[in-house]
């Protein structure tokens, strides 16, 4: 009798959150794809098959998909390169200052998206200290830092750093050290230990954060729109515009469908590479 | 891995009848969620969407007094601190001035949903530039007006503006301020840019820049081709689209902005843009040497003009604003700071007493010299043409 | 070895040896440095519209904080909205986690799924799939409402995982220890369960208030007309965002860490009472969320 009270309460317990999403999100998707396959005069009331749009969609505008994958790619494995270390630092060589340097990994998301992603274009405007740096430097010519890829991959990696951080830290930290001294007193160097019991053991990790970086930055837009020129928009942009500005409802429905699905397969790919329980959290897992 | 919970928990087992008839308990309830939800999504699906209210005949009705609430969708920017203030004071009426028109179709994309409904989502005047006056005349979201309220208006309306193709009985658009598309230049660090085709001369790569509005950059690039923008072809747009594009890849055109070739041009990332002229006034307080250049191929002449939407609330109030601001002596004083092209006449009789060099400014009161090589702004002709246009546009503003 | 040969060796051997934490440190200044520059600039006293370059320090953007009209109503709705979602969703979010975590029944893979896929769709294919539906649904006023439902839908799977994360290392004996006293099942809950898993609700209720107030992408979408804080932003973008929003960000900044610090004090106290093994690192519940039980 209480297992059945613990079944219907479990069920009348989940109902309002299953309705919402479903309702919400399922739906809408459902209704996203009805919308790609429509024509541009919007009959909603009668399913048309223009497989077109499809068609028409990837060939407009492949080299904003290509891109949006080249700049997300490259973020997240400069994310995946300055996050590491970090993560590393924080979990085993910080000590007491572990909570600030925490909080310091995630203060930038206390301060609104647009406005770091704006500061950003003071900090690389043209007669700003930093641009008169690294044109002493040479790195740059011309003092042309914005409206370029490397802005839009920079705050690319910049926004979504705190995403790669987390999880790795948190893998690190539930690290055994006793493992890693183990393999000390096998005689084994620091860049054996680190890539044959440290890497391994904080795989899921780093899986969790280069999924949380990859998908949310590929679809990005904001950062193109600020820091980026014509040549750098990405496929985030285009569908923006679709919606926003110039009311090709089907076609910008289209391009998201494609773009959930790229993703969706590129995510499967990934965790079946890198293995499965890294995003999809086991029920109730006590440990 | 799985939770096994505590021992009193586990012990309590269920027979596979109950569990059964749990599990189809919980499906059904999800199932007639389901189905009760698409049940009614189905019927709004059925039917078409609602008919938008047809424009034609749609007059304002006139009532005594202006009173009451009104609110305004306006550019930013685009009016005086005192305006407003004083307007209240003289009608009565209080006043929502928002400033949230920043692209023609960013706002109509906006304003859809709400317009083919008939509704305005609370305003009763807007402002936006004359294709755009036309095309929602044309969707039937725009009321006429009632002459009878405006005599301010058709009285003091320029003359080179009486009979305007978009609006030729000017019954729905009264133009609130017009402006001339040119060359904005840093004369310090372009001096010699003086016609459109110079800013396709590679000696100032990645510093030019353009409006990311069609019927601005186009057909001043048309012209740099020689076409006579008027009469313009949709060949004619396309090859000119093309050849923005080409300048766009080869990292020429630096960006496409709006509003914000501004800071483009304050803090130096830009020196010679296609650009608006009333913003190089204020771009001049900043830094003396960025000026606005007439192309020697000429410019682009539009307008920006108030309509009154379907649904708006108190159309009354919106007739006595424009009314209020065709008067002159009211015009004057918005004119003193906007620094655009003034559509009242008699306005600089009233600021040659006050403020004479607004007055005597070129770009304020052009004179016909001035303007000679203009063009009134152009459209592509048909639906088909302009959609095709806009994709070939913003496949060039989109990379 | 002379002095001047090893000097340089024994530098590179300190830098080898803290190499980590020396990029583990730029990594971090690096990150804090765009803050940085927004709190200058809220001192900024520019002569244009644009707040781009350096002109002279002023006080007056402080002191005239909420001077404009649209951006205090532009706040405002998104602290309305916040609010809104936050509680709907934190109530929802935890019955659901309850759910999961306390209860075995079918469609629980199925349950779990749904609730992991919204955090793994990009935002914008949420916003446009809302904005199909409404669009389909004939147009209904775009606004505070769609907002809120927009954002209730992406802050519940947050929620969820938050305090899934907390329940499951929630020790079950305190609970039958209420049972053998004699409490019934809603009262356990009400008086043991409930405030033991309270930092958890709130933590998560936090997450979700941040995700909502922050939110551009899905509500550029889904907001017709209505403008919330970062949609003022993203429109005054073009035309210049005034000195007055930096002044806003870094007080919602100073208000988030010291809501963040009380909840850290907090949690750990509630650790203590209720018996969660220390070693869990519980106060970043991004990390606990997206590594669940990895």
């Amino acid at each position: 009798m209480a297992a059945l009270r613990s079944r219907v309460s479990a069920y009348g317990l989940l109902l309002p959150g299953a309705f919402w999403l479903i309702v919400f999100f399922v739906v809408p998707l459902y209704f996203l794809g009805r919308l790609s396959l429509d024509t541009n005069e919007l009959t909603y009331y009668k399913f048309n098959w223009h497989w077109q749009n499809y068609s028409d969609a990837l060939s407009l505008y492949d080299t904003q998909f290509v891109r949006s994958f080249i700049y997300s790619g490259l973020a997240t494995l400069i994310c995946l390169l300055l996050a590491y270390p970090l993560a590393y630092a924080i979990a085993f060589k910080a000590g007491r200052w572990r909570h600030a340097l925490l909080l310091a990994v995630v203060a930038p998301f206390f301060t609104t998206y647009l406005i770091r992603t704006i500061s950003w274009v003071t900090i690389l405007s043209a007669e700003s200290p930093v641009v008169e740096v690294l044109e002493f430097l040479h790195i740059v010519n011309n003092g042309r830092l914005l409206a370029t890829a490397p802005a839009v991959v920079a705050g690319l990696v910049y926004n979504y750093l705190p995403f790669m951080v987390l999880p790795i830290y948190a893998s690190l930290e539930r690290l055994d050290t006793r493992l890693m001294e183990a393999a000390k007193d096998l005689y084994a160097n620091a860049a054996t230990t680190f890539f044959k019991v440290t890497l391994p053991l904080s795989a899921p990790g780093v899986v969790a954060g280069t999924l949380l970086t990859f998908i949310p930055a590929t679809g990005d837009y904001v950062n193109a729109e600020f820091l980026g020129g014509p040549g750098n928009q990405m496929i985030g942009n285009v569908i923006q515009s679709l919606y926003l500005k110039q009311q090709e409802y089907p076609a910008a429905a289209a391009l998201s469908f494609v773009l959930m699905a790229i993703i969706l397969v590129v995510v499967l790919i990934y965790i079946r590479f890198a293995g499965s329980e890294a995003l999809m959290g086991e029920e109730g897992m006590a440990r | 891995m799985s939770e096994r919970g505590t021992p009193s928990e586990r012990s309590s087992e269920m027979t596979s009848a109950r569990r059964k008839a749990v599990v189809s308990v919980g499906f059904a309830l999800l199932a007639l969620a389901a189905a009760i939800l698409l049940a009614a999504c189905g019927s709004g699906i059925e039917e078409p969407p609602a008919e938008a209210a047809t424009g034609k005949g749609n007059e304002v009705e006139v009532e005594a007094k202006p009173s009451g609430d009104l609110t305004i969708s306006n550019w930013p920017y685009y009016i005086d601190k005192q305006t407003v203030p004083d307007f209240e004071k003289a009608t009565g009426v209080s006043v929502k001035y928002i400033e949230d028109v920043n692209s023609n179709e960013a706002f109509l994309a906006k304003m859809k949903p709400l317009l083919a409904n008939g509704e305005s989502g609370g305003r009763s005047l807007m402002v936006v530039t004359d294709w755009m006056a036309r095309k929602m005349h044309e969707l039937g979201y725009l009321q006429e007006f009632e002459p009878a309220a405006i005599p301010n208006f058709e009285k003091n309306l320029a003359d080179n503006l009486r009979a305007a193709s978009y609006d030729p009985g000017r019954d729905f658009a009264a133009p609130w301020q017009s402006g001339m598309t040119g060359l904005v230049v840093n004369t310090e660090k372009a001096p010699d840019v003086h016609t459109i085709c110079d800013l396709f001369d590679p000696k100032y790569k990645g510093k030019v820049e353009m409006l990311n509005e069609l019927r601005d950059t186009v057909p001043l690039v048309m012209k740099c081709e020689g076409v006579d923008v008027e009469h313009a072809t949709e060949a004619d747009w396309l090859k000119a689209i093309e050849k923005i594009k080409g300048a766009a890849e080869s990292g020429q055109i630096r960006r496409f902005t709006g509003n914000d070739y501004t800071t483009d041009m304050s803090n130096g990332n830009a020196v010679a843009v296609i650009g608006w002229s009333g913003d190089a006034v204020q771009l001049q307080a900043d830094n003396p040497n960025i000026e606005f250049r007439m192309p020697e191929e000429g410019c682009i002449l539009w307008s920006d003009n108030m309509v009154i939407p379907v649904g708006a609330p108190n159309p009354t109030a919106a007739e006595a604003w424009i009314n209020y601001v065709y008067d002159p002596v009211n015009q004057a004083q918005i004119e003193a700071f906007v620094n655009y092209v003034s559509p009242v006449e008699g306005t600089k009789e009233v600021l040659l007493k006050e403020e004479p060099e607004i007055a005597n400014n070129k770009l304020i009161f052009p004179p016909p010299s001035f303007t000679k090589n203009c063009s009134i702004q152009p459209s592509p002709g048909t639906p088909k043409e302009e959609q095709k246009i806009n994709q070939a546009f913003n496949a060039v503003l989109n990379g | 070895m002379s002095a001047s040969a090893s000097a340089p060796s024994r530098a590179w051997h300190w830098l080898r040896e803290h190499a980590v934490l020396i990029i583990g440190v730029l990594v971090v200044i690096y990150l804090l440095v765009p803050i940085a520059v927004i709190f200058f600039f809220s001192f900024n006293n520019p002569s244009g519209r644009y707040n781009f370059t350096w002109v002279g320090f002023t006080l007056s953007h402080w002191e005239n904080v909420f001077g404009i009209p649209e951006l205090n109503e532009a706040l405002w709705t998104s602290i309305k909205l916040a609010l809104l979602a936050t509680v709907i969703s934190t109530v929802i979010g935890t019955m659901m986690a309850l759910a999961l975590v306390r209860h075995q029944f079918f469609g629980r893979r199925a349950a779990n799924f749904l609730i992991v896929i919204p955090m793994a769709t990009p935002e914008i294919v949420m916003g446009s799939s809302l904005l199909s539906f409404f669009l389909i649904l004939g147009n209904p006023a775009l606004g505070f409402n769609t907002l809120l439902i927009a954002h209730i839908m992406f802050c519940i799977s947050f929620v969820v995982v938050v305090v899934r994360s907390r329940l499951i290392g929630f020790d079950r004996h305190l609970e039958e220890a209420a049972k053998d006293l004699g409490a019934s099942p809603f009262t356990t809950f009400r008086l043991v369960t409930l405030p033991l898993i309270m930092p958890g609700i709130f933590g998560a209720a936090m997450l979700a208030f941040a995700l909502s107030i922050d939110d551009f992408v899905i509500s550029n979408f889904n907001s017709g007309t209505t403008v919330t804080f970062p949609l003022y932003i993203f429109g005054a973008f073009q035309r210049g965002v005034p000195v007055e929003v930096n002044c806003i960000a870094m007080i919602l900044f100073g208000v988030t860490v010291l809501a963040m610090v009380a909840t850290t004090l907090q949690q750990r106290r509630a650790e203590k009472m209720a018996s969660v093994r220390p070693d869990q690192e519980e106060e970043i519940p991004i990390v606990v969320s997206t590594v669940g039980a990895a």
